[in-house]
């Protein structure tokens, strides 16, 4: 191989972890979000089925 | 600095460590600390791609140096900064600061991997194998063990505040014990393999080259801010989900993602 | 009052072992099993085992006391007796470092007296044993107060396992560096003097810090 190989297979590695570094948070904040709207939407749900008297 | 410019700033410190205050604060700058570090980082790169003239020892593969170095002193920049906000976390109990900590640590792992990796590679055409036990190298092994033991232990307990703090404090026993670890790696290696140094770029550079190296390392300062603060937004929303803050933010979320 | 709290803290670690005298033998045991290992797969003749003899054992003592680790404070976190130590009127580093000694002369302690004969095993050279010795009795006991800080930082986690020894080894490093170079130093003619030196100064920081840090830990754990 030659030297300039090296120098690509190590700038490659950089690019690709801070890649990574970037994307996990974006996923994490967005599974976060995701979660709360769930539950807020499992929660309405619960409070539409037992609340026959105000039911529209 | 007069009194009431210092009393704004105290201020200002206090009221970011309410949460909904630091998320409103980590999703205005993290973009701009991206992006700047972004810049900066390809200014480096495109100097130490195309204008640095190539080593005549090393050739080419001394590019590599141009992220190996930052790197590493990122990784070892990053565990300093982890441990001094466990070190506020623990004294203050200052949540946002347990927050910030645990956030460092993904990061700072990911700078060690890339220190390990950039090292190997670089290795391999000078000293002719992919691994060398080198005390640089060796010490950055363990540091790398010791960021995957604080995320680990902070994932394993299942109170996050608990969590933090034991993380946070065994961040603070290996800041104590990285210069112990170092020195005996040093002094390992010169025991079993002799007073040979393993040159890896300590040759002295002409000032020419030092340029892109600078901006490297702001580039990558600049980054690692805005990983910081993405990544500490994050636990924090998880931290806080059931309040009604974060609520009213998801809402609005969908509502914008909807347009 | 602190004597007291010691003298009764190791009576009563005394009577347990002794309860339980077969578990007192398990590190050993795990040591010499090691050996074994190492022994065959190193292919058993001297010319391959002499030169890292030395090596091998000081990581079977190592190892067999990373295991043990897990007895150091689960049994008492279990039965309640953590909180009473917290609300004890004597320190808590107090109890921790009495606690841990006690820990080391049950675990460590026997496969220090082991070692002789695991070095016959390991066709270890007769010049090397007296220095391998002194390493072991200064290097075992730090590995035992750093080791507690780690089982205070995992004592409310069940099935803490692995995560105990990727927590451990970096702490570890420096003293099996020193402890098994201060024998190979010794081997290749140098003075062996310097490193042994370095263990008791480690030894010395140890015994005034790591029970105060293990005491934290305990308490981060227990809030």
């Amino acid at each position: 191989m030659s030297y300039r190989d090296y120098v690509i297979a190590a700038y490659a590695v950089f690019a690709a972890i801070m890649l990574w570094d970037y994307l996990a948070p974006k996923l994490q904040l967005r599974a976060a979000l995701h979660a709360v709207r769930q539950r807020a939407a499992r929660s309405a749900n619960r409070v539409r089925a037992t609340n026959t008297e105000l039911e529209r | 600095m007069n009194s009431s410019a210092k009393n704004r700033l105290v201020r200002w410190f206090h009221q970011l460590g309410s949460p909904p205050t630091f998320d409103r604060f980590a999703a205005r700058w993290t973009p701009w600390a991206y992006l700047l570090g972004l810049l900066t980082m390809g200014i480096g790169l495109y100097g130490a791609l195309f204008q640095v003239p190539a080593d005549y020892q090393q050739g080419d593969s001394f590019r590599i140096l141009y992220i190996h170095v930052p790197s590493a002193w990122m990784s070892m920049a990053v565990f300093a900064l982890m441990a001094f906000y466990a070190a506020i976390a623990l004294i203050w109990r200052i949540k946002l600061c347990e927050i910030l900590a645990m956030a460092c640590a993904p990061s700072g792992a990911a700078f060690t991997l890339i220190t390990l990796a950039t090292g190997s590679i670089w290795g391999k055409p000078m000293w002719g194998t992919w691994w060398d036990w080198d005390p640089r190298l060796t010490t950055e092994l363990i540091l790398l063990f010791l960021y995957l033991g604080v995320m680990g232990l902070y994932a394993a307990i299942d109170d996050r505040r608990n969590a933090a703090r034991a993380a946070g404090l065994l961040a603070i026993v290996g800041v104590a014990l990285l210069p112990v670890i170092r020195w005996s790696v040093v002094w390992w290696n010169s025991l079993h393999q002799g007073q040979t140094i393993r040159l890896l770029g300590e040759s002295s550079m002409d000032a020419s080259m030092i340029a892109p190296l600078w901006w490297m390392v702001v580039g990558t300062h600049l980054w690692f801010v805005g990983s910081l603060l993405a990544r500490a937004r994050a636990d924090n929303l998880r931290r806080e989900a059931g309040k009604d803050w974060v609520g009213k933010l998801a809402g609005h979320e969908s509502l914008e993602q909807a347009r | 009052m602190m004597w007291q709290a010691a003298r009764a803290l190791v009576g009563r670690d005394l009577q347990l072992v002794w309860a339980r005298r077969g578990d007192a033998f398990q590190p050993a045991l795990f040591a010499l099993l090691t050996v074994v290992l190492f022994a065959l797969a190193l292919g058993g003749d001297a010319e391959s085992l002499a030169p890292v003899a030395s090596a091998v054992l000081w990581l079977a003592v190592l190892l067999a006391g990373l295991l043990s680790l897990d007895s150091l404070f689960r049994g008492d976190a279990e039965d309640g007796s953590l909180e009473q130590w917290m609300l004890a009127p004597v320190p808590l580093w107090w109890l921790v470092l009495v606690r841990t000694l006690m820990h080391w002369a049950t675990t460590a302690l026997p496969v220090i007296l082991a070692a002789p004969l695991l070095g016959e095993l390991l066709h270890l050279p007769r010049a090397q044993l007296p220095v391998l010795m002194a390493s072991l009795l200064l290097g075992t006991p730090i590995l035992s107060l750093l080791g507690a800080v780690v089982a205070a930082l995992t004592v409310g986690m069940r099935r803490a396992g692995v995560l105990v020894a990727l927590l451990a080894l970096p702490l570890y490093v420096p003293v099996l560096v020193f402890g098994a170079g201060a024998v190979a130093a010794s081997a290749q003619g140098l003075d062996a003097v310097g490193a042994l030196l370095l263990l008791g100064a480690g030894l010395v920081l140890s015994l005034a810090l790591a029970p105060l840090v293990a005491a934290a830990a305990l308490r981060i754990a227990h809030n």
